[in-house]
């Protein structure tokens, strides 16, 4: 483990912001950077990282030469389309609730909204709640059981989008036996596969990776190995500020170094191995499978898919004769939404067209600025495209 | 006990378990609203024996009211919450504070306000008794009188519950004149106690979830906290309610089309441990939650201690703090410095705070 990524900590929990150990890791990414001596870029693949960014300004806080980007860690940005359209055919059927996180309900899938004046707008599920739909926001997989519980005569579907962290709760409530009157739409990612194909892109420039410390509770750091053996160091991050710099150092001190492991500055919560019996739990219930990546591709082995015996618990399968399967898939994202080169940290969001012109938070076009998690959305409310704000006091 | 013809029951005096009777009837029913018999009954027992006053009493078209003298300051607000009864308050005292203090922040001492109340059939006539009763504490701990008032019910399922309007008028004294354009570079920024409290006690209550220690919402008039401030701070620059849309809100409304920003110090803004905690549980930020007792003031500097003193000395400012500063440039941006000193921009509130799924 390396030095930069352990100031000794105890269990203050105050201690992961505090202001004096933040300055110390930023001397310390100043001096690494300047022993590395040319341009690097670092990437991380959580939406929560990218908030926390824009939150306590970390930019600010990296030597220039260092770029941070944000890769594919929005479960909500990935969500393929077709899973959007089938909660919003679901949510206009008589008898159906459909249930899902907040994040969700805002984000347009693809089919089109009629009588909108701003240009190509598709439907969100708060579309088709206006429209009469019956959409609840919840908290999590239990409340949507507990509403099944209490509307009997209805169905009730649950939006299950998220990466790990969200599906474990999924398995654990459909194992502990779930209302026959409920049902999820299987929108589930598993990221690593999606980090193999990063390498295999076009001008892939990127030298380390901060892995997702949420995810990787769960998952381990070894799914990541890959990475490594291609040369590309990794290091967990947690979310505070200091773990945030703790694993750009390591990163950094690895590239220093010449050499490409799997690091854990975030250790207090991540074990190497992750956590065996949540996920045996998880492949109780759960399978992996191809599923699509919004507007990027297929990939294999990527996707949760419900085990056989729990099929039952498949919206798909459940309403399969009520949908309008030829509707259900469509155009990938909105006409001129870059959210898919956005998401692969192939361009910034201010380098997309419409950022903050016909995209923005309160109305967004694409779906990367809808999400908490959502990179155009924490560049545009933490203000990250704009120029660097340097004060002049009276 | 006899039943009526629509089936809504008039509650015998004995097998009553509300406080005091103030109707027969144990709900609210259409009549109440119709101009007759029993929308009389409701003013008389309900509006006018709790608000009192000579110009309710009168029950006339319009309240006759003196005038003071000054500038007039006039403002109206409607109000709905779920619940209607929140830790820490009520419908009620959200309805009266909030308009005293519309006037309050402009400098206008809170004299008279009307109360208009929309009422879904069937609502439960106790607890309209007790939103009134509230109503009346409230004013009273503001200093106004209620003057004038209205009354419709609308049939059941066409509202949700309890609607109140209140309007309310204010006079201006001279010499007083607040408002963005006063504002300079150098200006001190305060508020008045911790913020997101309202938010968060309110959303705790509507998701049944339990907070541990108790968090109360801080709705409460303020007229009296910033009478107190402006008698040491005479050139108070500006004054805003921080509500809906937190200090986020106001922070960004204020500064918009503006020659200077706004500077947040983030680690100077008073936050209660609770709303602090349950924010990162969620991932709300509580600069973006609501507040319904909380100013934010512009101030002179030499004369923001005197301010911030008297703020702390009022029972509503005890955790006041001086948050930010106006600043040269950016123009027109209101940003956060964090204790790092780096810099973001002040987010814009989008939506009703939703939990994330991380
Ligand atoms: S700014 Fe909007 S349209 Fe452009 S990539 Fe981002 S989400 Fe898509």
């Amino acid at each position: 483990m390396s030095e930069a990524a352990t100031p000794t900590f105890d269990f203050d929990p105050h201690i992961y912001k505090d202001a004096d150990v933040v300055k110390g890791l930023q001397e310390k990414l100043a001096t690494l950077a300047d022993e590395i001596g040319r341009p690097v870029k670092l990437m991380h693949i959580c939406g929560t990282h990218e908030h926390e960014m824009g939150r306590f300004a970390l930019r600010d806080l990296i030597p220039e030469s260092v770029e941070v980007l944000a890769g594919p860690g929005c479960p909500v940005c990935v969500c393929d389309n077709e899973y959007i359209n089938m909660a919003i055919q679901l949510s206009l059927l008589d008898d159906v609730i459909v249930t899902s996180f907040g994040d969700m309900l805002a984000v347009p899938g693809s089919i089109p909204l009629e009588g909108e004046r701003r240009g190509d707008v598709r439907m969100s599920l708060l579309d088709a709640r206006a429209q009469g739909g019956d959409v609840r926001a919840v908290y999590s997989a239990f409340d949507a059981a507990q509403i099944a519980r209490d509307n009997p005569d209805k169905e009730v579907v649950f939006f299950s989008v998220g990466f790990e962290t969200t599906v474990v709760a999924v398995a654990a409530m459909l194992k502990r036996g779930a209302p026959d009157n409920l049902s999820i739409i299987e929108a589930n990612y598993y990221t690593p596969p999606a980090t193999h194909l990063l390498p295999e892109l076009d001008g892939f420039d990127i030298e380390g990776f901060i892995l997702p410390g949420h995810a990787v509770t769960i998952t381990g750091l070894r799914v990541y190995e890959h990475l490594a053996e291609q040369g590309i160091a990794c290091a967990s991050g947690g979310f505070e500020p200091v773990d945030v710099l703790a694993s750009i150092a390591s990163l950094l001190e690895q590239l220093r170094d010449d050499k490409a492991i799997i690091d854990n500055p975030y250790s207090r919560l991540v074990k190497y191995d992750g956590n065996e019996k949540a996920r045996s739990e998880l492949h109780e219930v759960f399978e992996l499978g191809p599923i699509r990546w919004r507007g990027i591709a297929e990939i294999p082995e990527s996707g949760y898919k419900l085990r056989p015996e729990y099929q039952k618990y498949s919206a798909a399968r459940k309403f399969a004769g009520r949908l309008d399967q030829r509707a259900l898939a469509g155009a990938e994202h909105p006409k001129g939404c870059r959210c898919a080169e956005v998401t692969l940290g192939q361009i910034r969001p201010d380098e997309c067209g419409v950022f903050g012109k016909l995209c923005t938070p309160d109305a967004p076009y694409g779906p990367c600025m809808v999400s908490h998690e959502g990179t155009c959305r924490a560049w545009y409310l933490y203000g990250m495209h704009k120029e660097k704000l340097n004060v002049e006091v009276a | 006990m006899s039943k009526s013809p629509e089936g809504d029951t008039p509650v015998a005096e004995s097998t009553s378990t509300r406080s005091s009777a103030v109707s027969r009837y144990a709900s609210v029913r259409l009549a109440h609203g119709s101009g007759g018999k029993l929308s009389l009954e409701l003013i008389q027992d309900l509006f006018v024996s709790t608000f009192g006053g000579n110009e309710l009493a009168e029950l006339t078209d319009a309240a006759v009211v003196a005038n003071p003298g000054g500038r007039v300051a006039f403002c109206t607000d409607s109000h709905t919450v779920t619940p209607t009864f929140f830790p820490g308050g009520d419908i009620g005292r959200l309805a009266v504070a909030g308009t005293v203090n519309d006037l309050a922040v402009m400098g206008a001492k809170p004299t008279y306000l009307t109360a208009a109340f929309l009422i879904e059939e069937g609502y439960d006539m106790d607890e309209l008794e007790r939103v009134v009763r509230s109503m009346k504490a409230t004013a009273d701990e503001a200093g106004v009188a209620i003057v004038a008032g209205d009354t419709k019910v609308l049939e059941r399922g066409k509202g949700d519950g309890l609607f109140i309007n209140t309007a309310g008028v204010g006079f201006i004294p001279d010499g007083v004149d607040l408002g963005p354009s006063r504002i300079e570079a150098g200006d001190k920024i305060l508020v008045n106690g911790t913020l997101g409290d309202h938010g968060i006690a309110v959303m705790s209550r509507r998701e049944g979830l339990a907070m541990g220690a108790s968090l109360e919402s801080d709705v409460a008039p303020l007229n009296g906290l910033i009478e107190q401030v402006m008698a040491v701070a005479p050139n108070v620059r500006f004054m805003r309610d921080v509500t809906r849309g937190g200090l986020a809100a106001v922070g960004n409304e204020v500064v918009l089309n503006q020659a200077w920003g706004l500077r947040i110090f983030d680690v100077a803004v008073p936050i209660h441990d609770i709303v602090e905690e349950y924010s990162e549980m969620l991932g709300i930020d509580p600069l973006l939650a609501a507040n319904e007792g909380k100013v934010l003031m512009v101030v002179p500097d030499d004369e923001s201690e005197a301010a911030l003193g008297a703020m702390k000395a009022h029972p509503l400012g005890r955790e006041a703090a001086i948050i930010g500063d106006i600043v040269k440039k950016p123009e027109g941006v209101a940003l956060v410095e964090t204790a790092y000193g780096s810099r973001r921009v002040l987010e814009m509130p989008i939506e009703e705070q939703l939990p994330r799924i991380c």
